[in-house]
């Protein structure tokens, strides 16, 4: 099937916006996504999410970090050999203070790459299909089906309890 | 919080956004001449050269140091309240996160200016980028002043990183709510955030990530810079003790620096609803807590001197309570451990007038604190013949002032220009309600 028509239908209400999901879901209309002012606990327990990959760019970076410290210092020292109060060339205690705030340095910049590369960020495409109320007291719910169906779709939406936003179509 | 709903907490927020009235510029305009004042005072200081400041030997660090010292420390309660309490999962901090992270941002870009104030020469300030000079010669990093420099700017670095990934849902709230320039501005400030579920599955985890990691930094940080002091073999200074003394001094300050902040606020903004009396009385309990901790501190350092039976340590510590400084040493046990414990009766720390002028208080004890640890330790070394006084001269005044001007001059801008209160979060936690223990 053809989907050419997205609907959204705006929520002040998460119980309702649960409901919708659950029912959208079993139905014929595809379910594209829902979008809230802030991070709904019982919306994102009904859409059953998988856990995000942010993480392991946060690791990545911080695993980096630690090396990267170490080797910075280690290799600083040993470029020119001065003993210092008679601390040795590469002492390592030291230089845990410096592989500390890189390992956080770095894992903060793999985090922010993480969220840029999975939240996919800065884009403007999502703005098309989005109404400004998402970010004030309304949850979207954003829904495409094809264009014969457009009048059921509507009222499901309105039977769920929502406000109504018809969109052009993406084509 | 009952009568709260989604659309008033916006209305409340984004009114704050409205276009300034002649009260506001007025402040503007005498901030900016504060902050004029500090940068010719310093210009002046680069032409004629450090000797205009009060330093000399043996008191080679006066009050850029102990400014230094301050902002970092007024920083530190903002992570505290943004990141260790979101682990901690304490939603009264929500009402207050926004302003105290901006904050931190603001005063550890201040902080960060002392040391090139410092330097003299500061043209020269690239010596302390890890890089290899005109010798080849790269900078030792066994040396406290290296740690330093990495933990501030990694702290500069991750707060400002923080509070911009904090900051992007209610940017695009303000995008929503705008028209003509300012939501051209917004919509690309705001990145394209539209608070689709996707999205807030990465950036819920991705914030948690950013608490977890800023958490072991904000105490790693003030470690670092009492390290400058506690690695030096001076006395007051060679103890280690300074690494906790120090973290929990710079939290008391900052709380109380968010009351300093958070009291007009509420007033001019009319946040009455949102930044409760809960939540104010909250952070004045956990003044109590640092100022205790604080308190416990400057008793240690005194048992361990006596218990030590070091001559020297004995007697640097005697001279500080009843020595040249002793007024500022009277000052910081006063108003750092004694006057905060007035906020364990409930009605002082519900009364506005008295939250407000104690958390001044605090203040100006921690700006003593630094004096007395920076001033008397190097004022009063090993050897008498090489013991001296220092007083700061008008000049440090000046860029003293300016450094405050430029402070308040940030915070003022950014209150009428940003939302100062998480939207994101305040909705959040009028979904969780009670639960949420506001």
């Amino acid at each position: 099937m053809a989907f050419k028509r997205y609907i959204m239908g705006l929520f002040k209400d998460e119980d309702q916006v649960v409901s919708a999901i659950k029912e959208l879901k079993t139905s014929s209309y595809k379910f594209i996504r829902v979008n809230m002012p802030f991070p709904s606990h019982k919306i994102m327990e009904v859409l059953n999410l998988k856990k995000s990959k942010v993480g392991w760019f946060t690791l990545g970076g911080g695993i980096f970090g630690l090396l990267a410290g170490f080797a910075l210092a280690i290799y600083t020292a040993t470029e020119w050999s001065l003993m210092v109060s008679g601390k040795p060339i590469v002492a390592y205690v030291p230089f845990v203070v410096v592989s500390f705030e890189a390992t956080i340095l770095c894992a903060v910049f793999g985090n922010i790459l993480g969220l840029i590369t999975q939240t996919r960020l800065p884009s403007y495409k999502g703005l098309k299909y989005y109404d400004p109320r998402c970010s004030g007291q309304y949850f979207g719910i954003l829904a495409t089906c094809a264009t014969e169906q457009e009048d059921e779709l509507k009222d499901f939406m309105q039977r769920q309890g929502g406000e109504v936003r018809i969109f052009d179509s993406m084509e | 919080m009952s009568q709260l709903t989604y659309a008033n907490i916006d209305q409340t927020i984004l009114n704050s956004l409205t276009p300034p009235k002649k009260g506001y510029w007025a402040v503007i305009v005498i901030l900016f001449i504060g902050v004029l004042i500090g940068a010719l005072c310093w210009t002046y200081q680069i032409f004629v050269g450090i000797g205009v400041g009060g330093q000399n030997n043996p008191v080679a660090w006066g009050t850029y140091l102990i400014n230094f010292v301050f902002w970092v420390g007024i920083a530190h309660s903002g992570t505290l309240i943004s990141a260790i309490l979101h682990l901690f999962r304490a939603g009264w901090r929500n009402p207050i996160a926004r302003a105290a992270e901006t904050m931190t941002v603001f005063a550890v870009c201040i902080a960060g200016l002392f040391p090139f104030i410092h330097l003299g020469r500061v043209w020269q300030v690239y010596y302390m980028i890890p890089m290899p000079n005109q010798r080849l010669l790269w900078p030792n990093f066994l040396s406290p002043l290296m740690f330093d420099v990495i933990a501030i700017s990694t702290y500069l670095t991750v707060s400002s990183l923080f509070w911009y990934t904090g900051l992007l849902p209610d940017l695009a709230a303000v995008r929503d709510r705008s028209t003509g320039n300012r939501q051209k501005i917004f919509k690309v400030l705001s990145l394209g955030w539209t608070g689709a579920h996707e999205q807030w599955r990465h950036y819920t985890r991705g914030y948690l990530f950013f608490a977890a990691l800023a958490t072991p930094l904000v105490i790693s940080v003030h470690s670092v810079v009492s390290w400058d002091f506690a690695l030096g073999i001076v006395p007051g200074w060679h103890t280690t003790i300074f690494a906790p003394y120090f973290v929990a001094g710079a939290i008391h300050s900052g709380l109380a620096m968010v009351l300093t902040l958070m009291i007009p606020l509420r007033k001019i903004f009319n946040y009455k609803d949102i930044i409760t009396m809960d939540v104010l009385e909250n952070v004045a309990k956990t003044i109590v807590f640092t100022g205790l901790i604080v308190g416990f501190a400057y008793a240690t350092e005194y048992f361990i001197a006596w218990y030590s039976h070091n001559i020297v340590e004995m007697e640097s510590f005697r001279w500080r309570a009843v020595g040249d400084y002793r007024v500022g040493f009277y000052i910081m046990v006063l108003c750092n451990t004694l006057i905060p414990l007035l906020f364990l009766f409930k009605k002082i720390r519900r009364t506005i007038v008295l939250l407000f002028g104690i958390s001044l208080l605090v203040n100006l004890g921690m700006w003593f604190e630094r004096f007395v640890i920076i001033v008397g330790g190097v004022a009063r070394g090993f050897s008498p013949h090489a013991w001296g006084l220092y007083a700061p001269t008008l000049i440090e005044y000046g860029i003293m002032l300016g450094s405050f001007c430029l402070f308040f001059f940030l915070f003022v801008l950014f209150v009428k220009h940003l939302p100062s209160i998480s939207m994101t979060e305040m909705k959040e936690t009028l979904e969780k309600g009670a639960s949420h223990g506001v």
